[in-house]
Formats: C-alpha cells, structure tokens, sequence
C-alpha cells in the first residue's frame, strides 16, 4: 500500500516553507498574476473582461478535468480537441432548429464520446499502443470522419438554445460556471474518495504493483479515457454554444493548452500525482496569462510562445520539486 | 544467447520489411489496374519527386526514436525554414550561398536545444518539442502570417531538376538514406544510437555519453527538417507559416510502420524509407482513384494503430 500513502496528504505535523511552497505555490502565483494583471491594464478587472475570461475558462476547465484523469495514469490524450470538433459537427447533424433537441444531442455527445475513449482506453491497456499514437491516431481519424461529413464547410444549423450555455445564467450564476463547478466536484470526490480514485492513484505510481494488489489497470485506464472523452465531449458542446457556429476546426489547440494546465496545475506526467483543483488553478494560471497577452496589446501568437516556455518550465518545476 | 536475441531482432524487422514490401507491391498492381496513368513514367518520377519531404523528416524523426525520444517540433521547424528562406531571399536574392547555410545551421541548433533541454532539464521530450514547436510556431507567425516571399529561380531549380528521366531530389534522397544507414549500422557514433535507445541506463554503465548522443540525435532530426524545408521553399517558391504542421505526424507514420519501435533502440532506416515509399504511393492511389483527402487522414490513422499493434504484439 505505499504507493498510496505517498499520495495522500501527509499529517499536519511538519510544516515547512518547502511544503507551503509546494502546495500552495500555484495559488499564489495566481494570486500574484492577478495583482500584475490589475496594475498593468486597466481594462483586466472590468466585470466584462472578467466575464470574457471565465466563459473562455469554462470549456477548457472541462477539458482539463478529463486529461488530469489520464494523465494521473501515466498516459496522454491529444485527441479531445479533434473530440471537440467532431461532437460539435454532430450536434449540427441533428438539424435542430428547436431546443428540445438540446438533451438529445447531449445524449448523442456523451454515447460517441464514451465510445471515442473507450477505443482509446483500449488501444492502450489492452493492445499495448502508446497513448501518444493511439490518441494520435484517433486524432487524425476523427477529423477524417468530420471533414468527410461536412465535406470541409462549416454548418450552423443549431438549436437556438445553445448559445445558452456560453452565456446563459440561472440566478445570476453563468451556466458554465456552475456545470464546470458541478463537474469538477463530482469528479474531485471519484479521485479522491472513491475506490476507482484510489485504484487510479495506484495504477498510476505503479501499475505493477497495483496488479499485484488485486487491481486490474487495464480497467482503470479504459475508466480515465472514457472519462476523458466525455468531458471533452461536453466541453466540445459548451464550446460551441460560445462559437455559435460550427468549424471544422472548433477546439483547436485545446489539446496542446489542457496538458499544459493540468501540467502546471501539478499533475505529473509520470502519473500517480495531482488534484482536480490543481488542474483548474492551472486553466486559471494559462487564461489569465492569454488574457493579459492580448490587454497589454501584444500579438496574439505571443500566447503560443509564452504556453511553450510555460509546458517546457512547469514540466521541468514539478521534476525537481516532486520527484 | 545474444546472438539469438540479434536474430530475433533481425527478423522481426525482415517480417515488416516483406509485409510493407508485399503492400508497396499491391499497391503498384492495384494502381496498374485501376488506372491506365498509374504505372506511367510521368506519375512515377511525380511519385518520386513527393518523396524527398516526407522521406527527409521522417529520416529525422528515426534517429531520435531509435534513440528513444520523440521529435514532435519537425513540423514548425519546416515551416519556419520556409519562412526564413523566402523572406531573406526575397530580400537579397544573390545571397543564396549564405541563406542555405545558415537556415541549415539554424535548423540543426534548433534540433540540439531541444536535446540539450530533454538532458538539462530532465523532462520527457514529448512535452519537451511540444513546447519548442509552440515556440517556433508563434515566432514564425509573428514573422509572417500569410504565405509570402519568393526565392530565386535556381533555387526552385533544385525541387524539379531531372537527370536521365530521374529526379535529382530522389538521388539525393536515397543518397542521404544510404549514407544514414550506413553510419547508423557501421560507425561507433551511429551504434551509440541504438544503445541509448535500447537502454539508456546500461549505455550511461558503459561509459557512453548518454547526453551528447541525444543532443546529436536531435541536432540530426532538426538538420532533417532544416533540409526538408529547403526543398519545400524550392517546391512552392514561397514561405508558408502553416506548411508544415501536417508533416510532424507524417513524419511519425513511415517511421512506426517500418518497424522501428517508439520505446527506442530497435529499427533502422530501411524500413523507415519502405513506410514512406509506401506511404507516398498510398497517398498517390488514393488521389488517382479519386478518394477525397479525409478518407485519407482516417486510412491514416488506421495504418497508425494497425502497425502498432502489430509491433507491439510481436514485442509481448
């Protein structure tokens, strides 16, 4: 069992500045960002701007919480963009123009979605693929399909309702706000007081010895990715109704920024370590930054430099400070 | 026992080598069939003049998988060669001699820091050329967004210039893979490759230097990619920004459908050139039967995974 107890929070007892540090470091980097973002552009604080941040936070959030759960077993996901894309693309085919399609389509994402990362979870536990190719290759396979349906032009013929969840609010709360929060906690309580959480922390450290201790990895692997795809696959739809109409494109980059935020939120790439808060601190960290980019009038693909510099640094920080 | 295990090896490699071969072969006779300008000389040499960019970065991206790492900053690499070549060209034409060069030499180093970074900084080279190809990406974007530039037409020269009927890009093609395979197999610096792939721990035991083989490794990746942008810019006369960023993938599917195995050490160049032959020929089919290019992309990633699978169940 001490893979995981390693995992799990040490007692109260010894607090060092390296422990706050480590904890905590991510939040007050946060905190610090957000004081510089303030005192550098005037426009950061106004609530439009804010608003603007959040909703672009949200389906990246979600994105985010999934590829925490694979990469917490070592593995990788680089298909949820090219998910993202195909789900939205899908929901058009419906060619709703009332909303009670709305939970239909929902449906529809979720089922191709699971299946998406149940295939994925497949090639990897049980054919032995390396997450890089297999998600690769599903990557490029779905683009495939979506181009070969949309024969490359966007469509937009989608319920009206959609655009509800970029911008819609119940009681004054966003929509998107409360569903990532809804999603983040629902899955923060799987990782961390379920038995399938404490399975993924011990595959993850160890799949050896989780084997030997009665656990079937493969199982728990097929678990993270189709937990992954979903969640892509729901952020795929969130993400829509923000863009409004259909690229075949829709999502891209999400793949490259969601490793990037769980990496810098603490998840480490060799698995077996990480918080769902952590990630979103990192989604928090990586949207603020692209915020800030474009406030202080800087060219948009400035963002693309900064995020590599950010992979490359916080991969490298969490090495030396975990391992 | 080693002596069996080597047998193993090279068999396993001979079984690829006839399964890709055996494909290639029902490909030529499935062209002949379908289409009556298939087998036509004049679609051959076209054939063979696509190889060069697909068959140089995949070259590349081998070194650095037989060494055990990856090499996913191939594609912005190109792109920005593309870039740098059309718009120091356009600015002064007759510096030709010393636009190459340098575009190369940058290429290479461009290789070496992400070596350097993946040693340095310990971090697995996934994350490592991730972030070195969002790097390039954004600085080429900020250079020049649209396609633009021109270079001069000796240059252009170097992409369609024929000799006895046969592409001179194809020469230097086979010339490059020959020399490569060679070195790998023949010289002590191309055999550390393979140690550090095969093991990298008992390599570093052994005295190598673990560290500057990788560096080199990547360094010889980036110099692969430097060249392929050279006669990507001859090829289309300009720079493109976004030129590119297919081939990072591309250049991984010729390698894994050869036979050399992404966990390192195992493979060679051969195989890697039969996966862009066939590859290249697929493509070529597909066009001439007239399937669009998303079908492409799926039958892609199906040869992907099915090449993969068929590697790693044979490795278990």
């Amino acid at each position: 069992m001490a893979p995981l107890e390693a995992t799990l929070p040490k007692s109260r007892k010894s607090v060092s500045m390296a422990a706050i540090f480590e904890r905590f470091g991510l939040a007050i980097f946060l905190g610090v960002l957000l004081v510089a973002a303030a005192l550098l552009s005037p426009t950061f604080l106004r609530p439009a701007n804010l608003v603007n941040v959040l909703t672009i936070a949200a389906p990246l959030g979600m994105v985010v919480v999934g590829q925490a759960f694979v990469i917490m077993v070592r593995g990788l996901d680089l298909s949820v963009a090219s998910l993202m894309a195909t789900v939205a693309v899908l929901a058009t085919a419906f060619k709703a123009t009332s909303n009670d399609a709305i939970p239909v389509i929902f449906l529809a994402a979720i089922v191709i979605s699971a299946l998406v990362g149940f295939v994925n979870g497949w090639l990897v536990a049980k054919r032995n693929v390396s997450p890089f190719l297999a998600t690769l290759a599903m990557m490029i396979i779905l683009q495939g399909v979506r181009f070969a349906y949309t024969g490359g032009a966007p469509i937009s013929t989608l319920p009206p309702g959609m655009s509800f969840l970029a911008s819609g609010r119940i009681w004054g709360i966003p929509v998107n706000l409360t569903t990532l929060a809804v999603m983040a906690v629902v899955l923060s309580i799987v990782l961390h007081r379920s038995r399938l959480g404490r399975k993924i922390f011990m595959v993850g450290s160890n799949p050896k010895a989780a084997f030997l201790n009665g656990i079937a990895p493969d199982r728990v692997t097929i678990a993270c990715y189709v937990i992954c795809s979903v969640c892509a696959g729901i952020g795929g739809l969130f993400l829509l109704g923000y863009v409004g109409t259909v690229s075949n494109w829709v999502g891209q980059g999400y793949e490259l920024d969601s490793i990037v935020a769980a990496v810098m939120g603490g998840v480490a790439l060799s698995g077996g370590r990480g918080t769902i808060l952590g990630a979103l601190l990192g989604v928090a960290v990586l949207v603020v930054i692209n915020n800030l980019v474009l406030l202080l009038g800087f060219p948009i693909e400035m963002q693309l430099i900064i995020k590599g510099i950010i992979i490359v640094g916080a991969a490298a920080f969490y090495r030396t400070r975990l391992v | 026992m080693s002596a069996l295990l080597m047998d193993l090896r090279r068999n396993r490699l001979m079984m690829s080598y006839l399964i890709v071969g055996g494909l290639i072969l029902l490909i030529l006779v499935a062209g002949g069939v379908l289409s009556d300008r298939f087998l036509t000389w004049r679609n051959v040499t076209n054939v063979l003049q696509q190889l060069i960019v697909l068959g140089l970065v995949s070259l590349g991206q081998t070194f650095v998988v037989l060494m055990g790492g990856i090499d996913l900053a191939i594609g912005s690499l190109v792109s920005a060669v593309t870039v740098f070549l059309a718009n120091f060209l356009d600015w002064r034409p007759d510096l030709v001699w010393l636009a190459v060069p340098l575009a190369l030499a940058a290429a290479a180093a461009v290789g070496a820091v992400n070596g350097i970074l993946t040693v340095v900084l310990r971090v697995h080279p996934l994350i490592v050329t991730l972030g070195m190809s969002s790097v390039i990406f954004g600085g080429t974007l900020m250079y020049r967004k649209e396609p633009g530039g021109s270079i001069p037409r000796a240059l252009e020269d170097i992409a369609y210039r024929n000799v006895g009927g046969i592409p001179v890009s194809a020469i230097v093609l086979v010339v490059v893979f020959a020399i490569a395979g060679l070195w790998l197999q023949r010289t002590r610096a191309g055999r550390n490759i393979y140690f550090v792939g095969g093991d990298a721990e008992a390599a570093r035991l052994n005295g190598l230097a673990v560290g500057r083989i990788t560096v080199m490794a990547y360094a010889l990746s980036g110099l692969c990619a430097g060249i392929a942008g050279l006669f990507l810019t001859a090829r289309t006369g300009v720079g493109d920004p976004r030129i590119g960023a297919a081939l990072t993938l591309q250049s991984i599917t010729p390698v894994v459908v050869g036979g050399t195995i992404l966990a390192g050490g195992r493979g060679g160049v051969f195989g890697t050139f039969l996966g862009v032959l066939l590859v290249t020929m697929l493509n070529s089919l597909l066009n001439f039967v007239g399937v669009s290019s998303y079908y492409q992309w799926i039958i892609q990633g199906v040869i992907i995974i099915v090449a993969v699978g068929f590697h790693t169940v044979r490795r278990t």
